[in-house]
């Protein structure tokens, strides 16, 4: 029998037949509470989960969960490859110059501080309602993410290290390719891992504030029409894309950091 | 601090703003705004005390749904520290909660509440909450458990430990959680506002954009971008002197987990 | 005057760190050192905590400038400028085994020792056998495909030092590279360590702020100064090799030279 091994109560194994039985129960319990919510505050208010299920049937049915999902998905993606790329190089080419990095970190800091979410209207403004929009918005976001954590990994090398690589004989792309790389691959993939998900959402959020496709537009659309069924019915979609997501970014992060004592994130 | 380092600062500086002006001159003053009209009317904005006004509009909702859903979220973890088979029961509920994207249920949110603050209150609440209750819930189960036991043998009951260890090992976790969290709750109240509303930083930037005054958007971003990095100096501080007794923690790794 | 050229040759080196802002000047490390090192000789120097000999060694290895002096290897002049002419190792002529381990932990025990001689194009079937040997002697056999935090300290200083030894520098520099070990597994190491540099006999410069260590290692003993270091004593160690590392004080003239060298570093 199995507990959440990424758990905070792992370590759990007093009365442990109890514990799937009481998951099951509260899952079971959080549907009641649903649906007597919907009995006491009316289904326009809030729909009941059969309610919610049959929409996404619906729409699966339809072919239009599938082609929004494809829409946001495909927005997500090309943001997440366009700025991921570059937040991910650019701080290997930073490190070559210390000079540089001390004169960019004012600038680094204040873009920090910059919600990048707020940025939406504005590249709806430059670059319309279509796709490049949102492919733009979702790269500012996932830029600045892996940017950060890669620049966290490039300071967190240990300069002994790269001395002992040095009197080894070393060129400086070895120096690279073997100390630099390792030391900020946990980085890049904690990175990518928060990035990820925000990614998708970031496609979600640009499209709630202009799209004409895509699960946010969907969820959004429904919203102007008070249809309160879609809109959950478009949260939970999205709800589960993103888990899904989450869940197999964190198989492939455990195998390729076979190396380290212990899987812990290398960010907060 | 180093002359050279000053000089290169002012080149990266003067670049930057000769950059700007370069864009506003290529593709005009509508679609991208002159450092100089910004810096104008940032001071007009000011003068007339509308930014004041918006900003702490924006500020109210990060405020009261850090404090709605943050308080709850760090008293939790001290409330399941002693039943660790409920812990264990609601834990995937409790991953799974932090893996919603919340920001996709800001609609939801402005269906249920209206377009005045509550919606704002309950998106902050909800992104907040789960940050600051996974970093305290972190700060309980790293309560030294020598420590523990020590005052077990000293004789010490259950409600000593929890006031005397457990609760001053956690604390700081819980305002590490708060401190994280700060930014995040600024952008889901911009984002709420973006989203519906008629008041705040967003609903700057929003009409901003409808109406191409990029000068009212950039003033506004500028604005939103001054006030996070002064609520995280402020949180950092606030945090420090805090937890003055603890040996200085330095290093960039626990700044970083992205905006 | 002998004919030979020294392998080493330190002359008049003088080593301060730049000083930290608000802080005028910053005191000398080094100042005017000199010394030098015999081919196949064991030289052991012993100097207080902070004398500056990780400086020292830091500065011989390329891994740092200098300041003023000179240094000739065989007798040929090598940098010791400040800046970015050095060439750490100085192409791979100074082997140097660090206080700490620093092994790569994402590389694998033999990924880790075989390292270096990767780099240098020269990992064929000779230095295959070569890196066996010394594997075996040192009882690694059988870890190759660890992790290092699957190895206790012990292995892992083996390992990095035979990560030196395999691809056979003329010279290797020691910075107390035992001292972050347990009494048992030290006397250990030293042992291997000796066992192996009989095998094939290099140059060493071993430093360590141990006086023992340095009697029961060295063919020859420095004693450093405290900083700015100076070399106040030059003893020949004559003990007879192989020394038994397990009962020092039962070797021959042991007690006196210690006697001795602790009153230098006094
Ligand atoms: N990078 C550095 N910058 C400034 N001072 C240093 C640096 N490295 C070492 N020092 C100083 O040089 C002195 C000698 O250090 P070190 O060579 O490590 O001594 P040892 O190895 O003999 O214990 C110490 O006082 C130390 O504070
Ligand atoms: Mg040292």
């Amino acid at each position: 029998m199995t507990l959440a091994a990424t758990g905070p109560w792992s370590g759990v194994y007093t009365k442990r037949s109890l514990v799937p039985v009481g998951r099951l129960a509260v899952g079971i319990a959080l549907i009641v509470v649903w649906q007597l919510g919907t009995n006491t505050m009316g289904r326009e208010w809030l729909p009941s989960p059969l309610d919610t299920l049959a929409r996404i049937w619906q729409l699966a049915a339809s072919g239009e969960l599938a082609r929004d999902t494809l829409v946001t998905f495909g927005e997500a993606a090309a943001g997440l490859i366009l700025g991921g790329a570059a937040g991910a190089v650019l701080p290997f080419i930073l490190r070559l110059s210390p000079r540089l990095m001390t004169a960019l970190d004012p600038l680094i800091s204040a873009a920090f501080g910059m919600p990048k979410l707020a940025l939406a209207p504005l590249f709806i403004l430059w670059f319309g309602i279509g796709i490049t929009t949102k492919v733009v918005f979702v790269a500012s976001i996932v830029f600045f993410l892996l940017f950060y954590n890669g620049l966290a990994g490039i300071l967190s090398i240990d300069p002994r290290l790269v001395a002992m690589l040095r009197v080894a004989g070393a060129s400086e792309w070895v120096i690279t390719r073997e100390i630099v790389w390792n030391t900020t691959k946990p980085f890049l993939f904690s990175g990518l891992k928060i990035a990820l998900p925000r990614a998708l959402s970031g496609a979600v959020v640009g499209e709630f504030i202009a799209a004409d496709a895509g699960l946010g537009w969907y969820i959004q659309n429904a919203r102007s029409l008070n249809d309160t069924t879609g809109v959950l019915a478009g949260a939970v979609i999205v709800t589960v894309l993103v888990m899904v997501v989450n869940a197999i970014l964190q198989r492939v992060q455990a195998r390729s950091l076979a190396w380290r004592p212990i899987a812990r994130d290398m960010t907060v | 601090m180093n002359p050279r380092v000053i000089v290169d600062r002012l080149v990266v500086f003067v670049l930057v703003i000769a950059g700007w002006q370069l864009c506003s001159s290529y593709f005009g003053t509508i679609w991208f705004s002159s450092p100089w009209r910004v810096l104008d009317r940032f001071i007009d904005e000011l003068r007339s005390g509308d930014l004041f006004f918006q900003a702490a509009y924006t500020l109210k909702a990060a405020l009261y749904g850090s404090l709605l859903g943050g308080i709850p979220a760090a008293l939790l973890p001290f409330a399941l520290r002693r039943r660790p088979v409920a812990g264990a029961i609601l834990d995937p509920y409790f991953v799974g909660g932090y893996g919603v994207p919340k920001l996709a249920l800001a609609p939801l949110f402005i269906l249920w509440f209206g377009v005045d603050l509550e919606p704002k209150v309950a998106l902050v609440a909800s992104i907040v909450s789960f940050l600051v209750f996974f970093s305290t819930t972190a700060g309980v189960n790293a309560v030294n458990s020598q420590y523990v036991n020590v005052a077990r043998v000293f004789g010490a009951t259950e409600r000593d430990i929890a006031r005397h260890i457990v609760w001053p090992g956690a604390i700081p976790y819980a305002f590490a959680g708060f401190r994280i969290a700060a930014p995040y709750a600024i952008g889901a109240a911009v984002v709420g506002e973006l989203i519906s509303s008629n008041r705040g930083l967003g609903f700057l930037i929003q009409s901003g954009a409808t109406d191409f005054d990029t000068t009212l958007v950039f003033v506004s971003l500028t604005t939103l971008t001054m006030i996070v990095i002064v609520v995280n100096l402020l949180v950092g501080r606030c945090e420090r002197w805090l937890l003055r007794w603890r040996p200085a923690q330095r290093g960039l790794t626990s700044k970083v987990i992205g905006a | 005057m002998s004919s030979a050229v020294p392998m080493l040759e330190v002359k008049g080196l003088a080593k301060r760190f730049p000083p930290r802002s608000g802080q005028a000047e910053s005191p000398w490390i080094l100042a005017d050192l000199s010394f030098h090192v015999a081919d196949q000789e064991f030289l052991t120097m012993v100097g207080p905590s902070g004398a500056g000999k990780s400086t020292l060694l830091n500065i011989i290895a390329q891994v740092d400038g200098a300041n003023e002096g000179k240094i000739f290897f065989r007798g040929e002049l090598i940098e010791t400028a400040n800046g970015s002419a050095l060439h750490p190792g100085w192409n791979c002529q100074f082997g140097y085994v660090t206080q700490d381990d620093n092994l790569l932990p994402w590389r694998t025990m033999i990924d880790n020792v075989t390292l270096p001689l990767k780099l240098q194009g020269r990992f064929d079937a000779a230095a295959r056998k070569r890196v066996d040997e010394l594997l075996h002697a040192t009882h690694l056999t059988g870890f190759e495909r660890y992790y290092p935090h699957e190895l206790s300290g012990g292995m892992r200083k083996r390992a990095s030092l035979i990560r030196t030894l395999a691809y056979d520098p003329p010279i290797i520099l020691m910075d107390e590279p035992f001292s972050a070990v347990d009494a048992q597994t030290r006397t250990q190491l030293q042992q291997d360590l000796l066992r192996l540099w009989n095998l094939g006999r290099k140059t060493i410069v071993f430093v360590t702020h141990d006086i023992a260590e340095a009697i029961a290692l060295g063919d020859r003993v420095l004693v450093l100064s405290k900083s700015p270091a100076k070399i106040v004593a030059d003893h020949r160690i004559d003990i007879k090799r192989p020394r038994d590392l397990g009962n020092l004080y039962k070797l021959e003239g042991f007690g006196d030279i210690f006697e001795s060298v602790r009153r230098d570093l006094q």
